[in-house]
């Protein structure tokens, strides 16, 4: 069944958005990722026009978290305290993330650009996941215990000490305002939500247990994507209601399932798994940078 | 349907003859005063207007109209040449940088019709000859296409064929059919990709491998209904629009977890 798009244009296979909306939503649920880093490469795949992509994503990815979030915040699975401190650096990095991107547009350079931020941090991201939670599994096996997680280290005798009751966490709040600082930038730049990124640095940076992980990124992602889609429907006027919409048809059902499937994984299971995935598209976007293309010449609009 | 406006010069020359008199004057209505002149052509399109609703996916422009003399091979023929609004298109090309394939140098053209069609009863370079038809820019590889940045033959013979490939330049893909010797009709398809604007419906009868009469149609391509709406409101209050995409996204969200809460 076809569907006109109002702003990207076009016409598409409404059941194709449908179904690219669930696995997605399926994805966001389980993991507590937004999954804007492989909705925007799909939708693009599909010959959605790329701002239009980038910025119906952000919108969508608003819709698949608060399906996520409502899912998690019932399980008693968000640290709303965290999350405001992750917020707040979040903001700013963004902010200064939209001046890079200008600036990357103005050298002309900024598919190039992009491309690689994707490789760098979705392939390091995805190899140390993937590493540290193979560890942790053998290392069950072997002993049969969990691995204590928590470990001190220069961070904690920073000042500005907060208590994080649901994180079981006494930090500084410095480390996860710098966390939120840096995915905010990197968020803008890749035109993502930043859960996938979010939730190691929660793990490994700030040793959050990966159950309250989950939630408190929903909830980070949440806001981001909504200021995401605010600042595109102010300045590029690329956001497509339509698009959005069936998109999130299909990926409110998909999070419901995904979160449903998340409680039966154990944490380093569910680690692994979301570090694979990771890795999966940093390779193909990899590849698609290295391959020889099929056509050497390739036509867009002239902005 | 616009009045017969074959031979063009004559009826421009009375025009102008009359405006010098009174610029004031109904111009059509003093020209029509005149015994009209034989007209060999007349056109219309069976719909002055293509909308483009949430449904659309694609369409076809329909032309028809009838001749004074009998069409077919050697007698009479039939071009018809339909344009779309101009768009600035750029053309990239890629190249290879320490293993990597990447956007290398781009021609920018600021200038080309985002839809060309081309269509006749025979096949255009049947109909016309050679140095006729790119004087007259007829034929996708006629048609003037100017650059900005590197001049290679390359990037022009890119931006053809992905054109063509969008089915959004074509040329003799739907022959043009004649009932009895004197009634003509063409459907040239329309993509899905269409730009909304004013498009160019020009028909053209052919003597002796020359035009030698012409008649312009106009049509217009617009989005209508909800898809209109959609895009009126998030071009005249993009906040209202963006917070309002924010607030049913979050709707969707809070709904889905509503039905599909168990127990």
């Amino acid at each position: 069944m076809q569907v006109y798009l109002p702003i990207a244009e076009m016409s598409v296979d409404a059941l194709l958005l449908l179904g690219i909306g669930f696995g997605v939503g399926w994805l966001s649920g389980l993991f507590g990722v937004g999954g804007g880093f492989l909705l925007t490469p799909l939708l693009i795949l599909i010959g959605i026009p790329s701002p239009v992509a980038v910025a119906s994503g952000a919108n969508q990815t608003i819709g698949a978290s608060v399906s996520g979030l409502i899912a998690q915040w019932r399980r008693g699975n968000v640290d709303v305290r965290m999350g405001l401190v992750l917020l707040a650096g979040g903001f700013t990095g963004s902010a200064l993330g939209v001046q890079l991107f200008a600036a990357l547009r103005k050298m002309g350079q900024v598919d190039l650009a992009v491309a690689i931020f994707y490789v760098v941090v979705l392939g390091t991201v995805g190899g140390l996941m993937v590493m540290e939670s193979v560890r942790a599994i053998v290392q069950r096996r072997r002993t049969g215990g969990t691995p204590k997680r928590h470990e001190h280290f220069w961070m904690h005798g920073l000042p500005w000490k907060m208590r994080f009751r649901k994180s079981r966490l006494y930090i500084s709040v410095i480390p996860p305002a710098l966390v939120g600082f840096a995915i905010g930038i990197l968020s803008a730049v890749m035109g993502v939500g930043g859960g996938f990124m979010l939730v190691p640095a929660m793990i490994y940076l700030l040793g959050m247990p990966t159950s309250v992980v989950v939630g408190t990124s929903l909830f980070q992602v949440v806001f981001v994507a909504t200021n995401v889609t605010l600042l595109q429907a102010v300045q590029t006027g690329s956001v497509d209601v339509v698009l959005t919409m069936l998109l999130l048809v299909g990926g409110v059902a998909g999070a419901q399932f995904g979160a449903a499937f998340g409680s039966k994984l154990r944490g380093e299971e569910m680690r692994a798994l979301l570090g694979l995935l990771v890795l999966g598209v940093a390779l193909s976007l990899l590849w698609g940078l290295v391959r020889r293309p099929d056509k050497l010449f390739t036509i867009g609009p002239l902005l | 349907m616009a009045p017969p406006a074959a031979p063009r010069s004559p009826l421009a020359g009375r025009a102008l003859a009359a405006g010098l008199c009174a610029l004031l004057c109904v111009l059509p209505r003093a020209a029509a005063t005149q015994p009209p002149p034989p007209v060999p052509l007349v056109a219309a399109l069976s719909r002055g207007e293509i909308a483009i609703t949430t449904g659309f996916t694609g369409d076809e422009i329909v032309v028809f109209g009838t001749t004074d003399r009998s069409i077919g091979a050697g007698a009479d023929e039939i071009l018809v040449l339909a344009i779309g609004p101009t768009q600035g298109m750029v053309v990239r090309r890629k190249t290879r940088v320490l293993g990597f394939w990447i956007n290398g140098a781009a021609a920018r053209f600021p200038g080309v019709p985002s839809y060309y069609a081309v269509t006749g009863t025979r096949p255009l370079r049947d109909l016309l000859g050679e140095g006729d038809r790119r004087e007259l820019q007829l034929g996708i590889d006629a048609l003037p296409l100017w650059s900005a940045g590197p001049q290679g033959v390359g990037y022009r013979a890119a931006l053809r064929e992905l054109k063509q490939e969008a089915g959004e330049w074509i040329e003799d893909v739907s022959p043009i059919t004649v009932a009895a010797g004197h009634l003509f009709q063409a459907r040239i398809p329309i993509p899905a990709t269409v730009l909304t604007g004013d498009y160019l419906v020009e028909v053209m009868l052919v003597r002796n491998r020359r035009v030698v009469a012409r008649q312009a149609l106009s049509l217009r391509v617009d989005r209508e209904g909800t898809a209109a709406r959609i895009a009126d409101v998030a071009e005249r209050a993009p906040l209202v629009y963006g917070l309002v995409c924010v607030l049913l996204a979050a709707l969707a969200g809070w709904f889905g977890s509503v039905l599909f809460r168990r127990g």
